[in-house]
């Protein structure tokens, strides 16, 4: 079995193609299709009928050209082994550049946020990759198939922004309606005991709470049990106890093994919530970590005081990362506080208003964006 | 697993329409309850009844074609169920035949209470065959209307659906003659009428149920107006195609 292997098409219509390891790399004449589409169905995909399956397989552009040898071995079995590969996206509405240049892939199971402001571009993207709304620019591929393609829709649950469904339905008859377009949908019962639905789920959608609307949009999108869930805003409008809610349904599934791309303006879900957070401003991704590595970017300690020390005298502490002025107050960022804490006290005889305290999230999120601005 | 999603689609619809007897009831009864004034009360003669009943059955099923899908679309696009579904992998084809088999029942039920009507109190008497060919005439009319309601769905919001759905559910059925004879209009309304195509499925209906041409007129020929409507309806499909595009983007 070849695990790893790459292709493309140049500028005179070869097709390149580079199987296993092996370096050599073959130049096959555009007569030679069939050949092609031989060995890639008794390879790898039995689906494959013609160059352009090839090309959804991988989410290439038939006209990639110009490929070096670099760039065809980013192209090699990602693609089908990832759920999502997102390569250069570019999205423009009249003037506006929603996204720009955006690339990330999602592998593994867990929960990926995309993190950001209103108007970053989130929900933008989450569209692109739903095929809802046309890419300018750039590949998306779904398990291998182009955004909105039958095939792509069927391995993909979604819970959108801004949607209401039918007010006269029940939510019972919502779910029997929806597992019905899915191949290998999850048995309706087991939906419901998992969203914690149970008690509403014959009462009318219309008669509904916020909070008990949001989990029947939710036991919606799980029940074509799909192998990746996207949730754009899922607690936008929702008070804590709903939200709470919500999260403990989330983190139910992902206990299954599954992957959650998320969109979220709380910083508060990303937390409690994500394995990685993708954050994005101005349609840009400024940064992608695991959360832990973003908090860890906010290592130590905060100290929050009243000093006459200038900033340079600050700087030369033990300890010292960095300082923040907060109307009167200053916040120093050490990573040992009780030696910069001894040194304060020792330099400054007017300190006042002490405080120490862990960085949050928030803090190293807003370090992020504003770097971009 | 097409035809059960089919099904399925099907009877959420149908619970739709049911559970809003508020639309339905109106709907159902405003076209016999004309009907019963205008053709069988007020008339006495049972030409009358004969005539008007070719006429309204065609305004009795635009009713549940123009409201049922354009209000009920415009109103499930603004909250954006369309677009889920979109996302999710429901083809917009089982959609659309959800919609179009609804309408053919409540159209049927409509006809139905029309059909009684006129055969028991108008004293409307046709062969059996006749009445089947006009019941199909009649149900095959809501193709047009369903087209104009998907119009209006996609490019309205639900408030100016209503409005407009209003607007031309009322203008076609008087203007194109449903309620009364084209023959007593003004000759420039007599033109307009001409362009629409209650017009001339309703001269389609009259033939089918054997109503010869008042006098002074031209016989009625069926080709013709089967033709008008052929040619309509087309035009009206590239229209909800242009509509439907629109909406997605």
């Amino acid at each position: 079995m070849v695990k790893s292997y790459a292709w493309g098409l140049s500028e005179n219509n070869t097709l390149y193609v580079r199987a296993g390891d092996n370096p050599c790399f073959e130049h096959i004449p555009r007569g030679a299709h069939l050949h092609i589409l031989k060995f890639f169905k008794t390879i790898f995909m039995p689906s494959v009928n013609k160059i352009d399956d090839i090309c959804h397989l991988f989410g290439c552009d038939r006209h990639l050209t110009n490929l070096g040898m670099e760039h065809l071995n980013t192209h090699k079995l990602s693609c089908r082994t990832s759920p999502l590969v997102v390569t250069a996206l570019k999205k423009t509405y009249a003037k506006v550049t929603a996204l720009n240049d955006v690339s990330f892939s999602l592998d593994g199971s867990g929960v990926t946020a995309i993190l950001g402001p209103n108007g970053a571009g989130k929900t933008t993207l989450i569209n692109c990759v739903l095929g809802l709304v046309k890419k300018d620019s750039g590949d998306i591929s779904v398990f291998g198939h182009e955004p909105g393609q039958m095939k792509a829709r069927r391995r993909v649950g979604v819970m959108l922004q801004d949607t209401d469904l039918p007010d006269l339905l029940t939510g019972r008859e919502l779910l029997a309606l929806f597992a019905s377009y899915y191949p290998s949908s999850l048995d309706i019962e087991d939906v419901i005991s998992l969203t914690d639905t149970a008690s509403f789920i014959g009462k009318r959608y219309k008669k509904l709470s916020g909070g008990q609307k949001r989990r029947v949009q939710f036991a919606l999108a799980i029940i074509g049990n799909p192998d990746v869930l996207f949730l754009d805003e899922p607690t936008t409008g929702l008070d804590t106890d709903a939200r709470k809610a919500l999260w403990d349904i989330v983190r139910a599934f992902v206990a299954q093994g599954k992957t959650i791309v998320l969109t979220t303006h709380y910083l508060e879900e990303a937390d409690a919530l994500a394995d990685r957070i993708i954050v994005i401003g101005n349609g840009k991704i400024i940064a992608d970590a695991s959360a832990d590595d973003i908090r860890n970017r906010m290592s130590g300690s905060v100290i929050r005081c009243q000093t006459r020390l200038s900033a340079s005298a600050l700087a030369k502490l033990d300890g010292y990362l960095d300082t923040d002025k907060v109307g009167r107050f200053t916040d120093i960022r050490t990573q040992d506080s009780a030696a910069t804490l001894r040194q304060l006290l020792a330099q400054d005889d007017t300190l006042s208003d002490l405080t120490i305290s862990r960085p949050r999230l928030e803090d190293a999120f807003s370090e992020l964006t504003s770097d971009d601005a | 697993m097409m035809l059960r999603s089919l099904l399925i689609e099907t009877g959420a619809e149908i619970l739709k329409v049911v559970r809003a007897p508020e639309y339905i009831i109106p709907t159902l009864l405003f076209p016999v309850a004309f009907y019963s004034m205008f053709g069988v009360v007020l008339a006495g003669s049972s030409n009358n009844a004969g005539y008007l009943l070719a006429t309204y059955g065609i305004f009795a099923v635009m009713g549940p074609a123009i409201f049922g899908f354009g209000v009920s679309t415009a109103t499930e696009r603004e909250k954006g169920w369309l677009t889920l579904k979109r996302a999710a992998p429901s083809p917009a084809v089982n959609y659309i035949a959800a919609k179009v088999i609804t309408t053919v029942i409540f159209a049927a039920m409509a006809l139905a209470l029309l059909y009684i009507v006129g055969g028991f109190v108008g004293g409307m008497k046709l062969p059996r065959q006749t009445w089947a060919l006009l019941l199909l005439t009649h149900l095959l009319a809501v193709l047009p209307f369903i087209l104009i309601g998907l119009t209006l769905g996609f490019l309205l919001n639900t408030n100016a659906a209503v409005a407009f759905a209003n607007i031309v559910f009322m203008g076609l059925a008087v203007l194109g003659g449903l309620w009364i004879p084209i023959f007593v209009f003004p000759e420039l309304m007599q033109t307009i009428a001409k362009f629409l195509p209650t017009y001339h499925l309703g001269e389609i209906a009259l033939a089918v149920s054997g109503q010869s041409a008042a006098p002074g007129q031209e016989e009625r020929e069926v080709g013709g107006h089967l033709a008008m409507v052929i040619n309509m309806t087309i035009g009206l499909a590239a229209l909800t195609i242009f509509a439907w595009t629109r909406q997605r983007n």
